[in-house]
């Protein structure tokens, strides 16, 4: 299928009808996968628009009005821009840590000898297999012994341990299939570990690293255990946490939390784009291995 | 030897934030496991392996709980793999079109899961659901189901909304990894004559083993511990019918006020999610092709 | 050079993070001292869960000022699931809330056995209450936490599709079946039900005249009594009766409490299977439906012996941890006045357990009535094992799923036993 992609690309010569073909071929399944995806989101777009009322009398349908009233509501709380704050900051700290700290012990068991390699990978990933839910207890209690209660630092610090082992899990997986020869050819060169980690190693990882930098990204940002357990002043909140007043036993204002939801995507969305350069530069990089 | 003790600095700062905030934790609940602690009071007996024993002999839900992972499991991991490379194949390409269709896959994945909880619980709603709606609509009445309510159906709609909310979200490792195959490769194929088939057989898919092991064992990992969603749309109902793992532990710590025996259940969690990853890898990599 | 930039980025991240954390820290400390005149300021957090409840609770808040500027009151509000989870892991530090909500039954005897709160036996404030309705709250003889909310978990009705079919709230079995047979023959679905607390809630009212005494199910607990005897088997066999004569609206294990509730805001049926809690928000979806309260008699008229069921719940305790006991018993004596709770209840919709509690909205006033009728404090929170409970909400979703009263219940006997072994 991208064989005959790129046959495309490169012979104009072909007729035009074989092109249509394959396009729709290939459009159609994207298509209805797009609706089936659309659908419900848009459901979640339009309960932004009305009221519990409205949401509930209706809850598939299109909005009465265009009303920005949940927006407004959601941002008359002026925290709000605070807590969005807090989001940014724990987030980029923690996944740009759990990036700098996972590759790096990528690196290192890609580079080690195979059984201490495993060793070591078995050490680490086997904590993505841990169910959270058994572990808040004692994570909390640790937090209370360090006076880390209540801090950012003390969430990012839980956040990293808990996240690093997908992350050392997805760019080791990769690592392991870079061309050993370049790495080779810099270690007889007489470079260093951290040369050959900064200089061939990240460019190479292109891809890689910008996956599960996406994935980190969305987890950590979504994540409401954590905060849920270790945050408790207003002004240190996170957005999942302060959306979560909006939960009740019996009645729940979801057009107030989808609203904050929408807003609260939007970056993320804007992350995932933008990190898609960085699949443009796998992509050279991999031609270089030719 | 000398060599690798200049690796040592790239594994320690991770693997100590790890150990402390992580793994010690770790330990300490899992030992918790051989006593009969409620989760709360000051003190507890040690009971042996009286939890363990209990819970591989005498306890029906929790057989039934690692029943319903097990299909949650094979629905999610099939399907949303499927669906993954399927459309990572058609978006492989970096085209404005394509970067679209991307985000647009992924959108969901971005939505907290309380959101989605709602929405596909109006989605398969009986009275008031869309889903049946729609059948109606297309005269496929026979078609129409209880989607949440029908205890060999429930886990299935469950699984529906979960691929629903990650394919574009491990799409994106299969992405990468197709954009890892050197070009020439394929370039080889078209002058020697493969057909699309042969080139998939031959080329993309030995060089995606990679990708597809991650892919797999992610989703696999994804679907032991969806939590959150099951939470939100049926709380493990009807009759324990969509009770996974996760579920049931959580259950057993903080409504049952038995946490030691969640923490012997996630002991087993450990045992059977690490298995089965073992044995993933077992088969994935035996397609593995690595090119020097 | 690439990666010492890195490096150094990192160390700069990590510093200016440390730096924002650090601030953000610090900043609330001052501003509480500074804030009144030398007197010392206090801040106690008040943990629950009810998000319906926030505003309400900041009106409360911002009078208590006016007369104890000094005590600042953080709520801290997380959804009734996560709130579980939470509260557990915080009661067991020194960083726990100072004033927080339990669901009485197994909950607040778990917690009390752990020994998390502080004794308010001989408050002042406990006199503004019906002692029954306190009982929730004690074990031991001691008063450890106090119900505030006062459900009754019977049907809600909709008066005007009544009054369409002709009905009235029947008082005997045979009158339940004809009234919602009258329902039905006028194209009224008559009782909406949801399988998420549908049978938790529906399964009170038709077991309060069917248990032989009225701790049935404490007894079912210590092993005396069995879900297998008649009096169980009965509710599940007249469950079954209302389901298989089409009494309730199809799919019932599929329908969730939100979709249940916006059948009944639309007027496609005539009972909600759920409690009093839910009229006040189903008057905001719906302005103009008139609602009221009844529960199914499930005996000749002349032997019931109960009229409906109530819980005292939104139990309010203090941490027996915290150093700030006095503010919080300060903030509770506060809550608790009539005029106070009757601000809360008007704004929140919920019926309270104070005494002298004046209500306006007609909802509110026709829980009221209920005030004065036989109610039975709802048996199911008279369990304290998690999973007898769940064993019992069980065979009641199994009935409704198909399966014959009898298997349903020996399952559930089953289960039982395996639980209080």
């Amino acid at each position: 299928m991208s064989n005959s992609k790129l046959d495309l690309q490169k012979a104009d010569k072909k007729p035009k009808e074989n092109i249509t073909k394959v396009d729709i071929w290939r459009q159609f399944p994207l298509l209805i996968y797009a609706i089936i995806i659309i659908t419900p989101l848009s459901l979640v777009f339009f309960a932004t628009f009305k009221n519990l009322k409205q949401l509930y009398s209706d809850p598939l349908g299109v909005p009465e009005s265009w009303s920005l009233a949940n927006y407004k509501a959601l941002f008359a709380n002026e925290n709000m821009l605070i807590y969005f704050k807090n989001s940014v900051i724990v987030t980029c700290i923690s996944v740009f840590s759990i990036l700098l700290l996972a590759s790096m012990i990528a690196y290192a068991i890609v580079r080690l000898p195979k059984w201490i390699g495993n060793i070591v990978f078995g050490f680490v990933v086997v904590g993505m297999m841990v169910p959270t839910q058994v572990n808040m207890i004692p994570q909390y209690l640790l937090l209370d012994r360090l006076n880390l209660l209540d801090k950012h630092l003390g969430l990012i610090c839980v956040t990293v341990a808990t996240f690093l082992p997908i992350a050392v899990f997805i760019l080791t997986g990769f690592m392991k299939t870079l061309p050993k020869g370049l790495i080779e050819a810099a270690s007889i060169d007489g470079a260093s570990h951290w040369q050959i980690y900064s200089r061939v190693m990240l460019p190479l990882s292109g891809p890689s690293l910008a996956t599960t930098a996406i994935f980190c990204f969305v987890i950590v940002w979504n994540d409401l255990l954590y905060p849920l357990l270790f945050i408790k002043s207003d002004s240190l909140k996170t957005m999942p946490l302060a959306l979560l007043e909006f939960q009740g036993q019996y009645l729940t204002n979801y057009p107030m939390i989808f609203s904050g939801v929408v807003v609260a995507s939007i970056p993320m969305i804007i992350i995932y784009v933008f990190l898609q350069r960085y699949f443009i530069a796998g992509m050279t990089a991999g031609s270089m291995k030719g | 030897m000398k060599k690798y003790w200049g690796l040592l600095p790239f594994i320690i700062p991770g693997v100590i934030l790890y150990t402390i905030f992580f793994a010690i934790p770790l330990v300490s609940s899992l030992a918790l496991s051989f006593t009969d602690w409620n989760g709360i009071s000051p003190d507890y007996n040690f009971v042996g392996l009286s939890n363990y024993v209990e819970m591989i002999t005498d306890d029906p839900i929790f057989h039934q709980t690692f029943g319903n992972n097990l299909k949650y499991m094979f629905f999610v991991v099939i399907f949303q793999t499927l669906f993954a490379l399927i459309f990572a194949m058609f978006l492989a390409k970096n085209s404005k079109l394509n970067v679209f269709y991307r985000a647009l896959f992924f959108f969901p994945t971005v939505i907290a899961s309380v959101s989605v909880a709602f929405i596909w619980i109006f989605v398969y709603d009986p009275s008031i659901g869309s889903l049946n709606t729609i059948l109606k609509l297309f005269g496929l009445d026979f078609l129409k189901q209880s989607w949440l309510g029908d205890k060999n159906i429930a886990i299935y709609s469950l699984a529906i909304t979960q691929v629903w909310m990650h394919t574009g979200q491990v799409m994106i490792i299969f992405i990468a990894g197709l954009q890892s195959i050197p070009k020439s490769l394929y370039e080889v194929a078209r002058i020697e004559g493969a057909s699309r088939w042969q080139t998939f057989r031959n080329v993309t898919w030995p060089l995606l083993a990679p990708a597809a092991t991650i892919v797999v064992a992610y989703t696999t990992l994804q679907s032991f511990k969806a939590f959150d969603l099951i939470l939100a749309m049926t709380d493990g109902g009807p009759s324990y019918a969509t009770e996974i793992l996760s579920l049931f532990i959580y259950h057993e710590a903080f409504r049952n006020f038995k946490f030691g025996y969640a923490a012997a259940s996630a002991v087993i969690f450990l045992i059977i999610v690490s298995l089965i990853t073992i044995i993933q890898f077992r088969i994935l990599n035996a397609n593995k092709v690595t090119y020097n | 050079m690439n990666f010492k930039k890195l490096s150094v980025l990192a160390i700069v991240v990590l510093l200016v993070g440390a730096f924002v954390v650090g601030c953000g820290g610090g900043n609330d400390e001052p501003a509480d001292q500074g804030a009144d005149s030398g007197e010392k300021q206090v801040t106690i957090r008040f943990a629950h869960w009810r998000g319906e409840d926030k505003e309400a609770f900041e009106k409360v808040i911002a009078k208590f000022n006016e007369e104890y500027p000094n005590i600042k009151v953080q709520q801290d509000i997380s959804g009734s699931e996560q709130y579980r989870a939470k509260i557990q892991a915080e009661l067991q530090s020194d960083a726990g809330p100072d004033v927080f909500t339990t669901f009485p039954g197994a909950h607040f005897a778990t917690l009390q056995e752990a020994g998390v709160y502080a004794d308010l036996s001989g408050a002042e404030f406990l006199d503004r209450f019906s002692p029954h309705l306190l009982l929730a709250g004690q074990a031991d003889g001691k008063q450890y936490a106090v119900p505030y909310q006062l459900v009754f978990n019977i049907p809600v009705y909709n008066k005007g599709l009544f009054e369409k079919a002709g009905v009235e709230p029947a008082d005997s079995w045979e009158g339940f079946l004809e009234m919602c047979q009258t329902l039905k023959d006028n194209g009224i679905t008559p009782i909406i039900f949801d399988s998420e607390i549908g049978p938790g809630q529906f399964m009170n009212p038709m077991l309060m005249n069917n248990m032989p005494t009225d701790d049935a199910l404490t007894r079912v607990e210590k092993g005396e009594l069995k879900l297998t005897d008649d009096w169980f088997v009965k509710t599940l066999a007249q469950f079954k009766e209302l389901k298989d004569k089409g009494f309730m609206q199809d799919d019932v294990l599929g329908t969730r409490k939100a979709g249940a509730a916006a059948l009944f805001a639309q007027e496609q049926g005539a009972m909600l299977a759920q409690g009093s809690y839910m009229m006040a928000s189903n008057k905001q979806q719906n302005p103009d439906i008139k609602q009221g309260l009844l529960a199914p008699i499930t005996v000749p008229a002349d032997q019931a012996k109960y009229e409906g069921i109530h819980t005292s719940t939104f139990m309010i305790g203090i941490n027996a941890k915290s150093e700030k006991q006095e503010a919080a018993k300060k903030f509770m004596e506060f809550l608790f006045r009539p005029e106070i709770s009757a601000m809360y209840a008007n704004v929140t919709g919920q019926m309270l357990t104070v005494n002298g509690v004046e209500y306006e909205s007609p909802e509110l006033n026709e829980q009221a009535k209920w005030l004065e009728k036989k109610t039975l404090f709802q048996p199911r929170y008279t369990l304290t094992v998690q999973e007898v409970e769940d064993a019992i909400v069980n065979s009641i979703k199994d009935v409704l799923g198909g399966m014959s009263p009898e298997e349903a219940a020996a399952k559930a006997q089953e289960e039982v036993e395996r639980s209080i072994k």
